[in-house]
């Protein structure tokens, strides 16, 4: 099980959630493919639901969504509120994902994301925001999706090398878990 | 989806001491986020989230004049990539490449001068005899779902929602958030604007609307107006919004579809609104800025001569033949609009 109740790890929740904050705002606006940008957010919350999931998890989705929300000119509560649910389901098992099995999470990722990317597009579209379901399906949720996959990639990298506390680097640290670097051994039998 | 035992197939015995995948906070957020979801979508104008969105936006504002400041050098980077693949080219060819950049940079320096001149004029507002406020865009849209660029001027350099805001070419849009600091500005493009606009030279009276792909259209133009490809968009004054007589754009092509009472009219704006470009938001307009009383007449007669051909074509529709029931139900959209 996970321990992410450490003044480190929430140090290291905190940096991370900053610096996706300060993509969403001074990257995002500026990197567009179509009407489709990268929501940092989304990549915030998945990385975290992967990396220690369970009630962290989802409480940094609602964060994450909440913030973007705030940056952005829709209703506020409508990502906080996908956020929390893909948190949730990503985060269910409350384990490492991302460094036990990446490919796995990464898979889990892009399905959370089109989920996501998609729901939130159509429910703008049913509040009226847009007439063409093609715009909101082609110009607006395939490009963000496509360019939330990518800005995942590098957290992905990082989470899949990270050993010990799911926020941190390092090949042979002592870990939370006890495990020492990837394809150790999952649970610390003190910790259960 | 396993709860327990984090994956650990084959020991049944390890298991964790309460499984706590968060379903609890899960739901009281989920509810939360609905709440607030209902409460944002219920206001218009002013409240808990609005105040709470311009603190935000007040807050973020560092941050995002930081991230355009650093992407401003970043805009020319395809040129950098491309420039890597002229290792082909002679020595000659470089030389003379190397001339002409000198002389551009030498032509650029100067326009860069003329530049801090011109801006210096438009805190001046002497172009259009704007009561305004100078503000530079700091920021583009952090969605997909609009067209809006951040300003970098809120409520305290006395700014409000509704106002118009200007560039060098023309209204560019309008403030639809207002923090102390910073502002939200709608793009005309957006596919929610909508302007009072007319045809510069025929003085023909309609709305410039935005659209998902941030093309403009002319709408409401009736067919017995005369519109030209080439024709320039002003803002008409009506509504008390934008100053009259502002540049919004071009006219590139001009449809009549059989039987239709408007014409379906595209239009190029002016110029797009980019990162760190100065702007004119307009804080109130004189007496000569707004619609006259001729200006509204025209604009009343306009529309009754529309509706009259509609009700015209619609009588002609229900006397003639079965075969003009498309003329019937143009006119019946027409109304509704």
């Amino acid at each position: 099980m996970q321990v992410n109740d450490s003044n480190r790890n929430r140090r290291s929740i905190a940096l991370l959630a900053l610096g996706c904050l300060v993509l969403q705002l001074a990257l995002a606006p500026n990197l567009a493919l179509g009407n489709g940008r990268i929501n940092f957010a989304l990549v915030f919350a998945a990385y975290m639901a992967l990396t220690i999931g369970g009630r962290t998890g989802v409480a940094c989705g609602f964060l994450a969504g909440l913030a973007f929300d705030l940056c952005t000119t829709g209703p506020v509560g409508l990502m906080s509120l996908l956020l929390t649910v893909a948190s949730f389901a990503m985060g269910m098992e409350e384990r490492n994902r991302l460094a036990e099995d990446p490919s796995g999470s990464v898979v889990l990722f892009l399905l959370a994301a089109a989920a996501t990317t998609l729901a939130y597009h159509l429910a703008m579209f049913l509040v009226g925001q847009a007439s063409s379901l093609f715009d909101v399906l082609f110009l607006r949720t395939l490009p963000t999706l496509l360019l939330s996959a990518v800005a995942f990639l590098p957290f992905a990298y990082v989470g899949s090398r990270s050993s010990g506390s799911p926020l941190s680097l390092g090949g042979g640290s002592r870990g939370l878990h006890g495990r020492k670097g990837k394809g150790g051994g999952r649970f610390d039998l003190g910790s259960l | 989806m396993q709860l327990k035992g984090g994956g650990l197939k084959g020991a049944p015995g390890i298991r964790r001491n309460e499984p706590e995948s968060g379903m609890r906070l899960m739901v009281a957020l989920v509810a939360l986020s609905l709440v607030m979801f209902t409460v944002s979508a219920r206001e218009s104008g002013g409240g808990f989230f609005t105040t709470l969105r311009g603190g935000f936006s007040t807050i973020a504002m560092p941050i995002r004049y930081l991230g355009s400041a650093v992407t401003v050098p970043f805009q020319g980077l395809g040129n950098v990539f491309a420039n890597l693949t002229a290792d082909q080219a002679t020595l000659q060819e470089l030389r003379e490449q190397n001339e002409q950049l000198t002389t551009r940079n030498a032509e650029l320096e100067e326009a860069e001068k003329t530049a801090t001149r011109l801006q210096d004029l438009l805190a001046l507002k002497s172009s259009y005899k704007l009561q305004s406020t100078a503000a530079r865009i700091i920021a583009g849209s952090t969605d997909s779902w609009s067209r809006t660029v951040t300003i970098d001027k809120g409520s305290a350099s006395g700014l409000a929602v509704g106002m118009p805001v200007t560039n060098s070419s023309g209204a560019i849009g309008q403030i639809i958030e207002c923090g102390a600091t910073s502002s939200t500005v709608r793009l005309v493009s957006d596919e929610n604007s909508s302007v009072s606009a007319m045809v510069q030279s025929s003085r023909a009276q309609g709305i410039l609307r935005g659209s998902p792909d941030g093309s403009l259209r002319l709408t409401l133009i009736a067919t017995d107006q005369t519109v030209a490809v080439g024709d320039t968009v002003v803002t008409s004054g009506l509504g008390g919004v934008f100053p009259k007589g502002l540049p919004l754009g071009k006219v590139i092509s001009v449809n009549k579809t059989e039987g239709a009472l408007y014409y379906e009219i595209a239009v190029e704006g002016t110029g797009a609104a980019e990162g760190f470009e100065e702007v004119l938001v307009v804080t109130s307009l004189t007496e000569d800025q707004e619609a006259t009383a001729e200006d509204i007449k025209a604009a009343d007669e306009q529309d009754s001569s529309a509706t009259a051909v509609a009700a015209e074509k619609a009588g002609s529709a229900k006397d003639g033949d079965a075969g003009t029931s498309a003329d019937g139900s143009d006119a019946a959209s027409s109304d509704g609009e």
